[in-house]
């Protein structure tokens, strides 16, 4: 029992330890958001700022021209939104298609889709700008929402949860004479709820911390996703000249992912144990 | 299948010849997409390997003269700018993925602790870190790096310029990704050690096994899957390192943390004229590297498994 106490505050000052660390960057990014540049520059390292100002964030929202941070999140905000929409209604009618649906060599045609999906995406970058550029996307929205909805991790997840329910579920349905799209909307969907919500989750997220394709078919400042347009701040306010702005774009950009977590927490954990098929 | 034939025909008498395309509607959408963003640009990127292009005017066929410049003709900038990028990549997954998986297993291992409360924000406290945007991540970690102004040197009272030499470019590179790599492994092997039977423990411990023995005979063997399936999926992950080096160091000091995503898209969406054709046939070889090395992974843990 003494060696068991022993043990647990050793574990205690473990994780105690440990998650100081990981929580330090994301308090000293937030806490210097709050700070002047003189309150910066002073000797020596202070977690808290001597005076708490807001003059940073005002100053972000003034800007509208060279680093418009405000387009920019609301830019990400209506482009992770829609894609994750998109990726809910595409995926779940694959999904159902790919278990629900009879049709010749329906699950080789799954298969083989599955594995050419895994051939890795570095390969994919410059001939997938040359596509979007005859779609005439370049610099549109439709560039960095359509795209990544050809994924097939999604498919696979909720495919994999379709399985699992009962044939006889839509059978008797069938048998009432209702159409596949009826049983797809009526009985399926809402089965599948939870894996749709986080298929949902995972591509917002996703989406919204993107960053090497956003910058290639991106240029357009005004267009800009967030994640994308943090590294042009880092040039414009190169040698952290302006680092209180710097930090509070930081954390602007860090909120909706963190926020979603927060509201959502046990949909993200069972969702990556999902994908191995641990439960 | 019978009945819904039956009652297709009952209700519709084109039922049958409609019902056979029905599967469109719902995999059309997903299949079209697929066929424009991941199978063509798999396709067209290979094709692009072999010609020269400059995304503007007509690919011109040269046959295997790029992967000829970029492995072996030595005076070729193209050549020393695959070698290094490849080899700072290769360097990026060796320094990261003992880490990334010996790490979260540490802590899901001292977190199998019974007596202990709060697990559910420990965990969250690591995993979070994960959700958030690279970049931003990176602009905090190197205002934290800052020789004048970061608290790291104010720490430990010294001036390193931690982006501008080695090996303290690297290790800024490592913080700035690891923060954010080791959540999703952590909440995998937790579930994973929940589901070893408190049995087996048990019975280790009237046989006097220790927390070490019992680590390697019982949760090890018990939890190989996830831990392949980790191993797999963040080794495939860290060969794509991009953002972490380009905010940190721009690939520098003197390209000695230029990985090979960075050589990619420059030469393909640099400032200059564009040489995509060489830009795919360095993406080809990236991608052979990362399927031969998931290959070798797999081939090594089903062997071990099985024996």
């Amino acid at each position: 029992m003494k060696k068991n106490n022993v043990s647990k505050y050793l574990a205690y000052a473990f994780l105690i330890l440990l998650a100081l660390v990981w929580l330090f960057p994301a308090l000293f990014g937030l806490f210097t958001s709050f700070k002047s540049q003189g309150d910066i520059m002073e000797v020596g390292f202070r977690m808290f700022p001597a005076n708490w100002i807001v003059t940073n964030y005002l100053k972000l929202l003034q800007n509208t021209s060279s680093a418009p941070i405000i387009t920019w999140f609301f830019n990400s905000l209506f482009v992770s939104t829609t894609h994750a929409l998109l990726v809910v209604v595409v995926v779940s009618l694959a999904a159902f298609g790919y278990t629900r649906v009879n049709f010749k060599g329906r699950d080789a045609l799954f298969y083989g889709v599955l594995a050419i999906s895994m051939f890795p995406s570095a390969v994919n970058i410059i001939p997938s700008y040359k596509i979007v550029d005859s779609l005439g996307w370049v610099n549109t929205y439709l560039a960095v929402i359509i795209p990544g909805l050809g994924g097939v991790g999604n498919v696979f997840l909720v495919r994999q949860f379709m399985q699992n329910i009962p044939a006889e579920y839509d059978e008797s349905a069938r048998m009432d004479g209702a159409s596949d799209f009826v049983i797809y909307k009526n009985i399926i969907l809402p089965l599948v709820k939870p894996v749709l919500i986080v298929a949902g989750m995972f591509s917002f997220v996703g989406s919204w911390n993107d960053f090497l394709w956003p910058t290639i078919v991106l240029s357009d400042v005004k267009k800009m996703t967030i994640t994308a347009g943090l590294q042009l701040l880092q040039d414009l306010y190169g040698n952290y000249v302006m680092i209180g702005q710097l930090m509070s774009a930081a954390v602007i950009a860090m909120i909706p992912t963190v926020l979603l977590f927060v509201f959502a927490q046990k949909y993200f954990i069972d969702s990556l144990n999902l994908n191995v098929g641990i439960k | 299948m019978q009945t819904s034939e039956a009652v297709s025909t009952n209700t519709n008498a084109k039922g049958n010849k409609k019902k056979s395309f029905q599967f469109l509607y719902f995999i059309g959408p997903h299949l079209i997409l697929f066929f424009v963003f991941v199978l063509l640009p798999i396709v067209y990127g290979i094709y692009s390997s072999f010609t020269q292009w400059n995304l503007i005017s007509d690919q011109t066929w040269v046959g295997l003269n790029n992967y000829k410049t970029i492995l072996l003709d030595q005076d070729s900038t193209f050549y020393f700018q695959f070698r290094n990028g490849l080899k700072n990549t290769l360097l990026f997954v060796l320094y990261t993925i003992p880490f990334q998986i010996l790490f979260p297993l540490l802590i899901a291992t001292v977190m199998q602790h019974k007596g202990l409360k709060f697990k559910g924000l420990f965990q969250a406290i690591f995993y979070v870190p994960g959700l958030v945007s690279a970049s931003a991540g990176a602009l905090i970690w190197l205002l934290i790096f800052n020789p004048r102004l970061g608290p790291m040197n104010n720490l430990v009272n010294s001036d390193i310029v931690w982006t501008a030499q080695q090996p303290y470019a690297w290790i800024v590179i490592f913080v700035m990704s690891m923060w954010g790599a080791i959540g999703g492994n952590l909440i995998i092997y937790r579930s994973a050690m929940a589901g070893v039977s408190e049995d087996l423990y048990e019975a280790a411990e009237i046989d006097g096994a220790g927390a070490i023995r019992k680590f390697i005979s019982i949760t090890l063997p018990s939890i190989r899957f996830p831990l392949f399936y980790t191993f797999v999926m963040s080794t495939a992950g860290a060969f794509n390192v991009y953002v972490q080096p380009l905010m940190a160091t721009n690939g520098g000091p003197n390209q000695s943390t230029t990985v090979l995503m960075m050589y990619i898209r420059n030469l393909a969406f640099g400032s200059g004229e564009s040489v995509a054709g060489m830009a795919s046939a360095m993406a080809v070889l990236l991608g052979l590297v990362i399927l031969a090395v998931s290959a070798l992974q797999f081939y090594v843990m089903t062997k071990r498994s099985k024996g």
